[in-house]
């Protein structure tokens, strides 16, 4: 055990001779098992991880009062459950005390009906490791694939050390009432008072999907399997497995992570990710400029497929050719199911150049209120010339548009827009464009390298009376 | 857990053990592999990368490659180690296995298996705060005014609190080129130059960009611009980024006058770059709306005649194209309020019948009028031009 270890942890066997009551006395005789494993399983939605340890306790026959203490970590108390795993009958705790005068410490009495030496397994809510995973892509010079790599970087500020531990992550997304880190910091005493069923049952629910899994890949953390020199190491595998609506990755063989520390692993490499190039103009989802995407799936025809990609930062890079590469842009990933579609956004490229010029404006189809009634009578229809009474009340408003593309890259380019026409609107043109919704217009375009495209349209608003409809028609 | 701390920022060391992190001792060895080649890649608008090439000694098994930057802005989300093929004898395969960050310090750790001791070389990418660039300009036109000489400079600024014994940079348009760059040193360097591009030197009005000389005499501002247009010889293979351009006129002496500076923008190919020279004092533009008449068409709907007259005089001994624009919204605003509609509008038949298609639309309006030179007794020939123009379905 390392010096901030030992500071951390105490498991005390107290004197079996002792009652449980002389523990409050000055002298006290401890003996301090070790840990044999150590499992910790991580969410990275909530600051939360389930820690189970092993160790050998030897019993003797009747009451041993066991303590178990967290000074100076951010366990949660209510959490802390014994389990015994071997022998798995004979043993069984008879009560646990949270003592109002020793903070951050409990007591076990265990009925043991013979003496053993006992495998028991203490199982605990902690705050303080987090995990979060991140990824690096590479685009080829030619910009037709990217090569991906995707990370997972654990971080331990639990204020204790685990050593050797075998470690999973979970990904997905669970619900707690009460942040682990707050219920840490409460006295033992305090957490008496609480309604415990209330936060417990929701803290147990998330966890126990986990906890129920089977206990072999525990026991194989135990034996970590010695380093070999004569063969290259390779990077630790990380195993994925669904697991209802959680995705759990489960890292090779054990990892220390001491407290302080972070430690990044590759989860997975995929050397040549096909990959498209698009340009967008979508003002709702990236603003006032055409936007450029690299597109790709996260399938198995991409060398993807194998697991759902969590939540992270994305680096974006291009291999400029000469083993250099040029920094493209930085994105926060949102997961990303199997089979669906990886967007990433590299913001504008100034070898695009994309205006809309307003070529004219005119209005007609003109009706007028007459003498602010009923009545509407429309502009040069018979019978009506001159009233001086009639107000304008309705009327169409024509604007003609140039959509201006100018591709000065040395590449063709796919250009998708998309324009928001709320109102009663008709959009005239030969682009054969496509409704998205209700009241958005998109289509699509090739320019190809150094050329320019004029994108011609015309829109035509009912304005006021002549408004009878809220959506856009095609034309 | 003991680790030493570096001073040096940006320092590689190779800890030559294959023991695990956890397992370092107190007593150490390490070596400090150099930057054998480091290029600063400056292409991203607001993001410098720095890209370092590093011949590493690794032995057989598993390396811890120690990389700190104390006192420098790295971001480390960005920190990429990479591994290259190598032509170093012997061949050896080396894989990054794990990276290690410790407690409150500006280092990481790679953990590096090797197949076999030997040399690796290796390229460490990542962005730096505290490097930036920018770019400007030295125009030189002739003394006719009809061709110059336009150089562009990069300028990068360290205050990275990292120096560069040698650095290759690429700043996206012209060549990279290869320069020390010391502790909060500005490098400027010559990027390229167009010899003899031709420009167009403008005399403009326009009431809403440029606003009036004397509003009680209803005299515009004329303000004059060296137009160059990004495209032919060597022009037109990149975009001009934006900088600030110093402009000088030959004074056919031998020297140069310095003629003023501008804030030119990002011109991409086949655009024009205005560089503005100042206010002509020499051509009299007096604009006044002449006439504005309203014609009710039904009910509150109205039809609105406006002529807009233009005295021009030049004073100059040479002649001149005048550019007169104008915005007809500003115009219907004027003549009879504003409303928040666009104008629907015809051109009469006034003098101004031809604007420029290139550079009108739906409402900005560009005249080019010639004015002669002033003539031989010295005196200036006024001229009229008239704008007429319908505004239709006003209300």
């Amino acid at each position: 055990m390392t010096k901030m270890n030992r500071n951390v942890w105490l498991l005390g066997l107290l004197g079996l001779w002792l009652p449980l009551a002389a523990s409050a006395g000055n002298v006290d005789l401890a003996t301090v098992p070790e840990r044999s494993t150590v499992q910790l399983t991580i969410y990275n939605s909530e600051d939360l991880t389930l820690v189970r340890e092993s160790r050998v306790v030897t019993f003797k026959k009747g009451v041993n009062p066991l303590q178990f203490s967290w000074a100076n970590t951010l366990i949660d108390p209510t959490s802390v459950e014994l389990k015994f795993r071997e022998p798995k009958v004979g043993l069984e705790v008879l009560d646990t005390t949270f003592p109002h005068d020793r903070p951050q410490t409990l007591y076990w009495n265990v009925q043991s009906d013979a003496g053993y030496e006992a495998l028991i397994e203490i199982s605990y809510f902690t705050s303080g490791i987090t995990w979060a995973a991140d990824y690096l892509a590479i685009a080829n010079p030619d910009e037709t694939a990217l090569q991906l790599e995707s990370f997972v970087r654990v971080q331990n500020r639990s204020g204790e050390d685990y050593e050797n531990a075998q470690v999973r992550l979970v990904v997905g997304t669970i619900n707690l009432v009460e942040k682990i880190a707050e219920l840490a910091k409460l006295p033992a005493g305090r957490l008496n008072e609480l309604k415990r069923e209330e936060y417990q049952d929701y803290r147990q629910k998330a966890a126990r999907k986990m906890m129920a899994l089977p206990a072999s890949a525990m026991e194989m953390a135990a034996g970590r399997t010695a380093y070999d020199a004569a063969e290259m190491e390779a990077p630790k595998e990380i195993i994925k497995e669904g697991l209802s609506e959680y995705f759990i990755y489960a890292i090779e063989g054990t990892e220390t992570v001491p407290n302080g520390w972070a430690k990044r692993l590759r989860s997975f490499d995929a050397e040549a990710v096909p990959m498209t190039v698009e340009y967008r103009y979508r003002p709702r989802e990236y603003g006032d400029q055409l936007t450029r995407l690299y597109l790709l799936k996260n399938d198995a025809a991409s060398q993807l497929g194998s697991t759902p990609l969590p939540d992270g930062v994305i680096q974006v890079f291009r291999a400029n050719g000469q083993e250099g590469l040029s920094y493209l842009a930085t994105q926060n990933l949102k997961y990303i199911p199997i089979g669906d579609k990886i967007e990433l956004n590299l913001g504008a490229d100034p070898a695009v150049i994309f205006e809309l010029v307003k070529q004219k404006v005119y209005r007609d189809n003109l009706w007028f209120q007459i003498k602010g009634g009923n009545l509407y009578r429309k502009l040069g229809d018979d019978g009506f010339k001159l009233d001086l009474d009639g107000q304008v009340a309705g009327w169409d408003e024509h604007t003609v548009y140039r959509q201006k593309i100018r591709n000065y890259s040395d590449k063709p380019i796919h250009l998708q827009i998309r324009r928001d026409y709320p109102g009663d609107v008709v959009f005239r043109s030969q682009l054969n464009p496509i409704l998205h919704d209700f009241q958005t217009v998109q289509f699509e375009t090739d320019v190809d390298a150094a050329e320019k495209a004029g994108l011609d349209y015309e829109i035509i608003a009912r304005m006021g009376y002549n408004q009878k409809q809220n959506r856009v028609e095609l034309q | 857990m003991n680790r030493t701390r570096w001073l040096y920022p940006l320092s590689l060391l190779l800890l030559l053990s294959a023991a695990p992190l956890e397992a370092l001792a107190r007593i150490k060895l390490t070596t400090l592999p150099v930057r054998e080649r480091v290029a600063i890649q400056l292409d991203h608008a607001g993001i410098a990368l720095v890209e370092e090439e590093r011949i590493v000694p690794l032995v057989k098994g598993v390396n811890q490659v120690d990389f700190s930057w104390a006192n420098t802005r790295i971001n480390p989300d960005t920190l990429i180690l990479r591994i290259l093929s190598s032509s170093i004898e012997p061949v050896l395969n080396a894989k990054v296995l794990s990276v290690s960050y410790p407690p409150n310090e500006n280092a990481l750790v790679w953990s590096v298996a090797a197949s076999a001791s030997g040399a690796a070389r290796m390229r460490i990418s990542y962005v730096l705060g505290g490097l930036s660039k920018d770019f400007n300009y030295r125009a030189v036109a002739d003394h006719d005014e009809a061709m110059l000489d336009l150089a562009q400079y990069l300028r990068v600024h360290n205050d990275a609190n990292e120096a560069y014994a040698a650095a290759e940079f690429w700043a996206g348009v012209g060549e990279p080129f290869n320069k020390p760059l010391g502790l909060n040193e500005t490098k400027e360097v010559q990027l390229s130059r167009f010899a003899s591009v031709p420009i167009r030197k403008t005399y403009a009005c326009d009431p809403v960009a440029f606003g009036y000389l004397d509003r009680a005499q209803d005299k515009l501002n004329v303000p004059m611009h060296y137009v160059i247009r990004n495209a032919g010889g060597s022009l037109g293979q990149e975009p001009l980024p934006a900088g600030k351009a110093r402009i000088f006129q030959d004074d056919g002496q031998g020297g140069t006058a310095f003629l003023g500076e501008d804030r030119g923008k990002f011109t991409s190919p086949d655009d024009e770059l205005e560089l503005y020279l100042g206010l002509a004092r020499d051509i009299s533009v007096r604009r006044t709306i002449d006439r504005s008449e309203r014609q009710r068409i039904a009910g509150n709907l109205y039809r609105y005649d406006v002529t807009l007259k233009y005295e021009i005089e030049n004073f100059k001994d040479t002649p001149a194209i005048l550019d007169i624009a104008e915005s007809v919204r500003q115009i219907r605003d004027q003549v009879r309020g504003a409303v928040n509609r666009d104008p629907e509008w015809r051109l009469g038949d006034g003098t101004l019948r031809n604007p420029d298609p290139e550079k009108s639309d739906a409402d900005k309006l560009l005249f080019h009028v010639e004015l002669p030179a002033r003539t031989a007794d010295g005196q200036a020939r006024k001229q009229t031009h008239t704008l007429r123009l319908t505004l239709n379905n006003e209300w």
